[in-house]
C-alpha cells in the first residue's frame, strides 16, 4: 500500500454506492453496516497512504500518477491523482469526519424513510469527494466537483414530501450551477491556451508567463467565481442556510466540512496561479472580508440552531479565502482542517438536540438543556469554544495564523475588519450556546421529555471534540516531527514559491486574538445570560430597523426574488411572446396555413378526366423538348 | 439496306397516330390501342437504332420484345378496368369517368 494506491479511498465508498442503491433496500438494516465498512475501510487506508507519502524522499511529494483515458484525434486525455500535501489535508478530514457523520448517521437518522438511499449516498458523496482532492486535472476535478455538487441536492431534498426541502434542494443547485459555469468557462479558458487539462502543468505554464496577463486574469477570475459558488460566498451564500433543510449528518459532512470547502481547496490548489496575476489576490480577500462580516450579522437575528452554524459555516470560509488571498495556503487549508473538526462537532451536536427534544431546533423553545444532555452540552461547548477562538483549542491558532499572514500582505486594515469579523463569530456562537443550554427551558415541557443520545451519537461528538481541542496543535514543529510530518503545518503546507514557513509565536498577535474572542463572548453574556432576553429585546427595540434587516439578512433573498420576478420572468415573457406569435403562429403553424390554403385553390386544376391529363402530359413534353432545342442552341 | 432516317420516320408517324389516339379518342378501348401504338412505335426505335449502331448485337430486340411482354400485361389489367368501368357505368366513354379528382 503506497500513494499510488491513494484511488482505492474513493474506489471502495463508490462501489459501497453501486452495491446499496441497487440492493440496499433489501439488506439487513438498510445496508448501513456496508456505508459504514467502506468509508471505515477508506479512512483505515489513508493512513498506510500518509506514511507512504512521509516516507518518501522530503515527505512533502508531491506523488503523481496518470492512465490515458481516451483520445481525440492526436488530443490525449490523461485521467489521473495527485497527490502533495493539501490533498493529504484534504483526505485527512473527509475521511474523518465521513466516517464519523456515517456513524452519527446511524442514531441520527434511525427509522427515517428511505433510510439504505441515505447511506448509499453519504457513499456517493464520499467518494466523489476524494475523487475531487485527488484529481491531477481540472476535467476530472470538475466532473468531481459536480457529482458533490448532485449529492448535496439529493441529500438537501432528501425529505422530499417537505416543499421546503425541495425548494431548498434546487435554490442550492441553481446558485452552485451559476459559480459552476464561471469554474467551467475559466477551465476551458486555460485548456485554450494551455492545450491541457493538468493542473501542475498550467500552474507552471501560468509562472513561466505562458499565459498573457489580462487572458489569464480573466480566467482566474472564472475559476475563482466557481470556487465561490460552491463555497457559498457573498452574493452566492443565500443557498447554503437552506440548505439546513437537510438531514443533520449532511450538514455537517456536506455543509460544513467538507464539499463547501472545495471551493477553498481549488483557490489553494491554483495559488501559484493566482499569484501570477496578484489583483485577484485582492478580490478574494475582499469577497473573503465581506462574506465574514456579512455573514456574522446575519447570525446574530437567527433563531433555528442550525441556520447559526450555517451562517457561522459561511463566515469561516470567508475567513479561508481571505488567508488564501493572503498568499498563505498554509493558513488556508489549517483553517479549513480545525473548522472541519469543530464544526462537524456543532453540527453533529445539534443533530443530537434535535434528536434529544424530539425535533426541536428553534431557540426560542429550548434553553436549559445543559443538565439533560451533559456529552451533548460539553462537546457542543467544546465546539463553541474552538469557534469562537479560544486558546488552546483549533480555532485559536488557526485564526491567529490568519490574522498574522494577513497583516503580512495587506496590513493594518484587513486585520482590524478580519478581528471585527471574529469578535462577531465569538458573539453569535455564544449566544447560540446559552440560549440552548442554559438558564431556565423557555418550554418546560420539551426540557421535561429530552433525554441525552444513545453512545452511537455521542461517540463521534467526543472523537470530533477531542480532535477539536488537539488539532491546532500540528502548527507547532516539535508536534508535527513527532507525528512524522517534516515539521508542523507551516512546513508541511505551503506555497513553493514562498517555501516553507515555522511557526513563531507572537504575542501581540496571539493577546489580540484572545481579547477579541472574550470581547465576543462577554457582550453576548452580558446580552444573553441567566436566559434573560430583556437586554436583547430593548437592543432590537431600540434600532426596530437595523433588527429587520438582520432577521430578513440583508434582504438578499428578496433582492434575488425581484431579479427574478422582475428581470429574468420579464424577459421570459419577452421571449415566450416572441416563440408563441412570431416563431409559432407566423413561422410554423404560418407555412402550414399559406401550404394548405394554396392546396385549396389550386384543386381546381384537378378536372378528372383523363384526357385533360393526357393533354398536359403531351404538352409538357412538347414544352421540354422545345426547351431542350432552345437550349443546345 | 434502308436507311435509319425511314425507321425513324415511321416510328415518328406511328407515335404520332398514337398520341392522338389517346387524346382524340373517347372510347377506352381504343384509347389503349393508342398507347400501343405507342410503344410499338418505341420497339421500333429501339431496334432500328440497336442494328444501326452495332449489327451484331441484338441487345435493341431485347428490350422489344420486353415492352411487347409489358404491354401484354399492361393491356390484360387495362382491358380488366374497362370491363369493371362497363360494369359499373353502362359506358366505355373515359370522358364519364370524371370522378379522379378531389
Amino acid at each position: 500500500m503506497g500513494a499510488e494506491h491513494a484511488w482505492l479511498l474513493a474506489a471502495i465508498p463508490a462501489g459501497a454506492f453501486v452495491v446499496l442503491a441497487l440492493f440496499g433496500r433489501y439488506l439487513a438494516r438498510g445496508g448501513d453496516w456496508l456505508g459504514i465498512a467502506a468509508i471505515a475501510t477508506s479512512f483505515a487506508l489513508f493512513f498506510p497512504v500518509l506514511a507512504d507519502f512521509l516516507s518518501e524522499g522530503d515527505g512533502l511529494g508531491p506523488f503523481t500518477a496518470a492512465v490515458e483515458w481516451t483520445r481525440i484525434g492526436d488530443f490525449s486525455f490523461p485521467m489521473g491523482i495527485f497527490v502533495d500535501p493539501i490533498t493529504i489535508v484534504m483526505l485527512a478530514v473527509i475521511t474523518t469526519v465521513a466516517f464519523m457523520v456515517n456513524i452519527f448517521s446511524v442514531g441520527y437518522m434511525k427509522g427515517e424513510p428511505r433510510y439504505w438511499w441515505f447511506f448509499a449516498v453519504l457513499q456517493l458523496f464520499a467518494a466523489s469527494m476524494i475523487l475531487l482532492v485527488l484529481a491531477d486535472n481540472l476535467l476530472l476535478l470538475y466532473i468531481a466537483w459536480e457529482l458533490v455538487g448532485l449529492c448535496s441536492f439529493l441529500l438537501i431534498g432528501f425529505y422530499w414530501e417537505k416543499r421546503s426541502a425541495v425548494e431548498a434542494a434546487k435554490k442550492a443547485f441553481v446558485t452552485t450551477r451559476i459559480g459552476d459555469v464561471g469554474l467551467l468557462i475559466g477551465i476551458i479558458l486555460l485548456w485554450r491556451e494551455a492545450g491541457t487539462f493538468n493542473i501542475q502543468e498550467i500552474l507552471r505554464l501560468a509562472e513561466e508567463g505562458h499565459f498573457g496577463h489580462t487572458y489569464l486574469l480573466v480566467a482566474m477570475l472564472f475559476i475563482f467565481i466557481g470556487a465561490m459558488g460552491k463555497s457559498a460566498q457573498v452574493p452566492f451564500h443565500v443557498w447554503l442556510p437552506d440548505a439546513m433543510e437537510g438531514p443533520t449528518p449532511v450538514s455537517a459532512l456536506i455543509h460544513a466540512a467538507t464539499m463547501v470547502v472545495a471551493g477553498v481547496y481549488l483557490v489553494n490548489r491554483m495559488l501559484p496561479a493566482f499569484e501570477v496575476v496578484d489583483e485577484t489576490l485582492l478580490v478574494i480577500t475582499v469577497v473573503g472580508l465581506v462574506t465574514a462580516i456579512l455573514t456574522g450579522f446575519m447570525a446574530f437575528a437567527q433563531t433555528d440552531i442550525k441556520k447559526v452554524l450555517a451562517y457561522s459555516t459561511v463566515g469561516q470560509l470567508g475567513f479561508m479565502f481571505v488567508a488564501a488571498g493572503a498568499g498563505a495556503p498554509e493558513a488556508s487549508m489549517f483553517h479549513l482542517m480545525t473548522h472541519a473538526f469543530f464544526k462537524a462537532l456543532l453540527f453533529l451536536a445539534a443533530g443530537s438536540v434535535i434528536i434529544g427534544t424530539h425535533h426541536h431546533q428553534d431557540m426560542n423553545e429550548l434553553g436549559g438543556l445543559w443538565k439533560r444532555m451533559p456529552i451533548t452540552g460539553t462537546t457542543f461547548l467544546i465546539g463553541s469554544l474552538a469557534l469562537a477562538g479560544v486558546p488552546p483549542l483549533a480555532g485559536f491558532w488557526s485564526k491567529d495564523e490568519i490574522l498574522v499572514v494577513l497583516d503580512k500582505q495587506w496590513g493594518p486594515w484587513a486585520v482590524s475588519l478580519l478581528g471585527f469579523a471574529a469578535i462577531l463569530t465569538a458573539f453569535y456562537t455564544t449566544r447560540l450556546f446559552i440560549r440552548t443550554f442554559l438558564g431556565q427551558p423557555r418550554d418546560p415541557h420539551i426540557a421535561e421529555h429530552t433525554t441525552e443520545t444513545p453512545p452511537v451519537m455521542t461517540g463521534p461528538l467526543l472523537f470530533l471534540a477531542l480532535l477539536s481541542v488537539v488539532s491546532g496543535l500540528v502548527v507547532f514543529h516539535e508536534v508535527g516531527t513527532a507525528l512524522g510530518f517534516p515539521g508542523g503545518f507551516g512546513e508541511f503546507v505551503f506555497l513553493p514559491s514562498h517555501g516553507p514557513h515555522g511557526y513563531e509565536f507572537d504575542a501581540a498577535f496571539a493577546g489580540a486574538s484572545v481579547v477579541l474572542a472574550l470581547l465576543g463572548i462577554f457582550t453576548s453574556g452580558w446580552l444573553y445570560w441567566g436566559g434573560r432576553l430583556d437586554r436583547s429585546t430593548r437592543l432590537a427595540e431600540w434600532q426596530p430597523r437595523l433588527y429587520d434587516m438582520l432577521v430578513n439578512k440583508f434582504y438578499f433573498d428578496e433582492l434575488y426574488q425581484a431579479a427574478i420576478d422582475y428581470g429574468i420572468l420579464g424577459f421570459s415573457y419577452v421571449v415566450s411572446w416572441f416563440d408563441r406569435y412570431v416563431v409559432n403562429d407566423t413561422g410554423v403553424d404560418g407555412s402550414a396555413q399559406v401550404t394548405g390554403y394554396a392546396g385549396f385553390i389550386l384543386k381546381h386544376l384537378q378536372s378528372g378526366r383523363l384526357p385533360h391529363y393526357a393533354m398536359s402530359l403531351a404538352l409538357g413534353v412538347v414544352v421540354l423538348a422545345v426547351a431542350g432545342l432552345v437550349m443546345r442552341g | 439496306m434502308v436507311p435509319l432516317e425511314n425507321y425513324v420516320a415511321l416510328s415518328g408517324i406511328l407515335f404520332a397516330l398514337g398520341v392522338y389516339a389517346v387524346l382524340a379518342r373517347r372510347n377506352a378501348i381504343l384509347v389503349l390501342m393508342g398507347i400501343e401504338l405507342m410503344l410499338n412505335a418505341v420497339s421500333l426505335n429501339f431496334a432500328a437504332f440497336a442494328s444501326y449502331l452495332d449489327p451484331d448485337r441484338v441487345t435493341g430486340a431485347v428490350f422489344a420484345v420486353f415492352v411487347i411482354t409489358v404491354a401484354a400485361a399492361e393491356v390484360g389489367l387495362a382491358l380488366a378496368i374497362v370491363i369493371r368501368l362497363f360494369r359499373l357505368r353502362a359506358t366505355s366513354n373515359v370522358d364519364e369517368a370524371a370522378e379522379l379528382k378531389w
